[in-house]
């Protein structure tokens, strides 16, 4: 099979496929959309114009029978950071997009009408229809008139209201198998520049899931099952994430004191345990749903739920993160309308931490009341209408903040931070300060080795060994997401010495090729430094790689610690 | 002494009147160690990945005060 690269100028509506030029072949995930935005979009450019890409790419193993690897990587320039991003989503999309042989769908330009589209990807080709009838459509009623037109099975890539209206909030979905178009790429605004494209969906349709190009199947049979053995054995891949999913976290966050409360300004919240995991897979198998889920086929760590909601729809799944959002953080103790708040998001199109966090920002402001759940489901309402306070919220915390004059705003980079106080999980606080995403967990989740005791102990309440720690996680991290696999994958990876020799056995298996261990993190670290040299010559400085300052200035109870790690040693962080 | 004892994600089955989050109040002897507590609420140790005092990591070793917050948890992650 040749490899493609699908192009769609949507200036011109031309869509062609391109042969990928030998210097992308290795790349996939994070290390391809990175490399093609770096390569193409100018730094400086307006996100939300037409110089700039929405580039969407499946992992370098997805599409195969390697367990958990069906995870879709999209990048572009975030017009929420002004800087690059790469977003990574779970769902059916990835795989679809492998099977046919498609490392990267390359949305560019920008069309000069107000006609809307859809593409159309299929094995015998892609091409570009009208879409008008789709726009004003939440997410879940796109999927499933898509579903309904191109057949059960194709994967429905889609942005909703949010999207179309530009906000920079605004988050790219996909759908599960179940068709729940809840599997969010949703960091950065990247559906805002999906939106600026005039693009509403991207349909795929693959006969096939797991039959991407191996070169060497037997070898890569072994190893792909060497690795299932590793995730199963692992306790937490293997046995935490499967019971309980990520929301598992929640009383452990809590107990760690380091849940942010109210905004930030407490480390733990009485109400925990009844938005916790446990919580949520009592209520869910009561109601019908389900406490374990595969976000796509062939994850064996099926940390995903089916959350059935009092009004007779289901929220698939409830991660942690949104717990934590529309719960400890505004002070909300009820999981039907957590469960609630994040359905919303899915449909109109938004990123479900920073519209928590802008929650926050709004509460901390008084314009709701902190717990008013009704107060909260009643303003993330007014986004779909576009109302003044609709598009406040779809702007993203900081923007919010401004408004309203708040200085306690969770952010960095422009991008809300996520559910681990930076001051009593500190290595998560370097992460949060230094990666070129903007405020992101995931992207040197340092919770790992500071709170789980998962690859290695670090005193989450020093500052002693963070930046070494997060600078290795980051490391690690941009490889994984290159290769497709699910992050979670690291929770093994990281105490089992078999586990990156096995990630790096399949990929020379399915290439020829033959890398080792170090040729993984040399490519880990040459996606933070092409990612860094984006955000450089965008006028990102030093400056930008640091936490708000109410984070040094108010302690945070239990432990009543600030953020001290030093500046200069943030500093030292892409020093490798 | 009395020490306060939550238990979570699926420790919780072996603790009767046990709830995840649900503080039990739990009677110790002086001087006694984690593992002491551990032993005393009959839960398999090898089940016993993490457990905090009052917030902080804490090996089984370490010996308890009256009044402590302890929280055990089997291996968990999600993010």
């Amino acid at each position: 099979m040749v490899f493609k690269f699908l192009r769609v100028n949507t200036t011109t509506g031309e869509v062609k496929f391109e042969r990928v030029p030998e210097k992308y072949l290795a790349l996939g995930g994070r290390a391809l959309t990175s490399q093609l935005v770096s390569d193409e979009v100018p730094p400086t450019c307006d996100p939300l114009g037409p110089y700039n890409k929405l580039v969407i790419a499946p992992g370098l193993l997805s599409g195969t029978n390697a367990p958990s690897s069906g995870r879709l990587s999209v990048g572009g320039k975030s017009p929420l950071t002004g800087g690059i991003k790469e977003a990574n989503a779970g769902g059916i999309a990835s795989q679809k997009l492998a099977n046919l042989g498609i490392k990267a769908v390359i949305l560019e330009g920008k069309p000069a009408g107000s006609d809307w589209y859809l593409l159309k990807v299929t094995p015998e080709g892609a091409e570009l229809l009208p879409a008008n009838d789709l726009t004003g459509k939440g997410t879940y009623e796109v999927t499933a008139i898509c579903r309904e037109r191109y057949g059960k099975k194709v994967a429905v890539i889609t942005i909703g209201p949010a999207g179309e209206m530009l906000v920079p909030a605004a988050g790219v979905t996909n759908n599960d198998s179940d068709g729940n178009s809840s599997r969010y790429a949703g960091r950065g605004g990247l559906g805002a520049v999906m939106g600026a494209k005039k693009i509403k969906a991207v349909v795929v349709d693959s006969p096939t899931t797991f039959d991407a190009p191996v070169k060497e199947p037997e070898r890569f049979k072994a190893a792909a099952r060497k690795f299932a053995q590793i995730l199963q054995s692992h306790p937490v891949t293997g046995q935490g994430l499967p019971n309980y999913g990520t929301n598992v976290l929640m009383n452990i966050i809590n107990e760690a004191g380091t849940l942010p409360t109210r905004n930030f300004r407490f480390g733990r919240f009485e109400k925990a345990s009844e938005v916790s995991g446990e919580k949520l897979a009592e209520v869910a198998v009561a109601r019908g749903g389900k406490a374990t889920h595969a976000c796509h086929p062939g994850c064996v760590m099926r940390c995903s739920n089916v959350y059935p909601m009092p009004d007779g729809k289901v929220c698939a799944p409830i991660e942690y993160e949104t717990a934590w959002c529309f719960g400890p953080n505004l002070e909300i103790g009820d999981l039907d309308v957590i469960a609630k708040l994040n359905y919303i998001c899915n449909d109109v199109g938004l990123d479900t931490i920073e519209t928590g966090c802008t929650l926050g920002v709004l509460m901390e402001a008084g314009v709701i009341p902190f717990g008013d759940g009704e107060g909260a489901v009643k303003a993330l309402e007014e986004v779909a209408g576009g109302t003044p306070l609709g598009r406040i919220i779809g702007s993203g915390s900081a923007n919010a903040g401004r408004v309203y004059g708040v200085t306690r705003v969770p952010a960095v980079k422009g991008q809300g931070i996520p559910a681990y106080d930076p001051r009593a999980c500190k290595g998560n606080g370097v992460t949060y300060a230094t990666t070129p995403m903007g405020a992101d967990h995931t992207a040197g989740y340092a919770v790992t080795a500071n709170i789980l005791k998962v690859g290695g102990y670090v005193d989450p309440l020093k500052p002693a060994g963070q930046v070494e720690l997060s600078r290795n996680l980051q490391i690690a991290t941009a490889a994984i997401d290159s290769t497709g696999l699910c992050l979670f994958v690291a929770f093994a990876v990281l105490d089992d010495p078999e586990g990156l020799p096995t990630i790096v056995e399949m990929l020379n298996a399915q290439y020829g090729l033959n890398l080792t261990a170090d040729d993984a993190l040399n490519l880990g670290k040459q996606v933070l430094k092409v990612e860094r040299e984006f955000n450089l010559k965008a006028g990102f400085t030093s400056a930008d790689d640091r936490l708000p300052e109410f984070f040094s200035l108010e302690e945070l109870p239990p432990h009543n610690v600030v953020f001290d790690v030093k500046k200069e040693d943030l500093d030292q962080v892409f020093n490798f | 002494m009395e020490v306060e004892v939550r238990v979570f994600s699926g420790l919780e089955k072996f603790v009767p009147g046990a709830g995840p989050g649900k503080a039990i109040l739990v009677q110790v002897p002086e001087g006694a160690t984690g593992r002491k507590l551990i032993e005393q609420l009959q839960i398999p140790a090898d089940q016993v990945f993490t457990m905090f005092v009052n917030g902080w990591h804490a090996t089984p070793e370490q010996v308890l005060r009256p009044g402590d917050r302890v929280a055990l948890f089997p291996p968990i992650g999600g993010g």
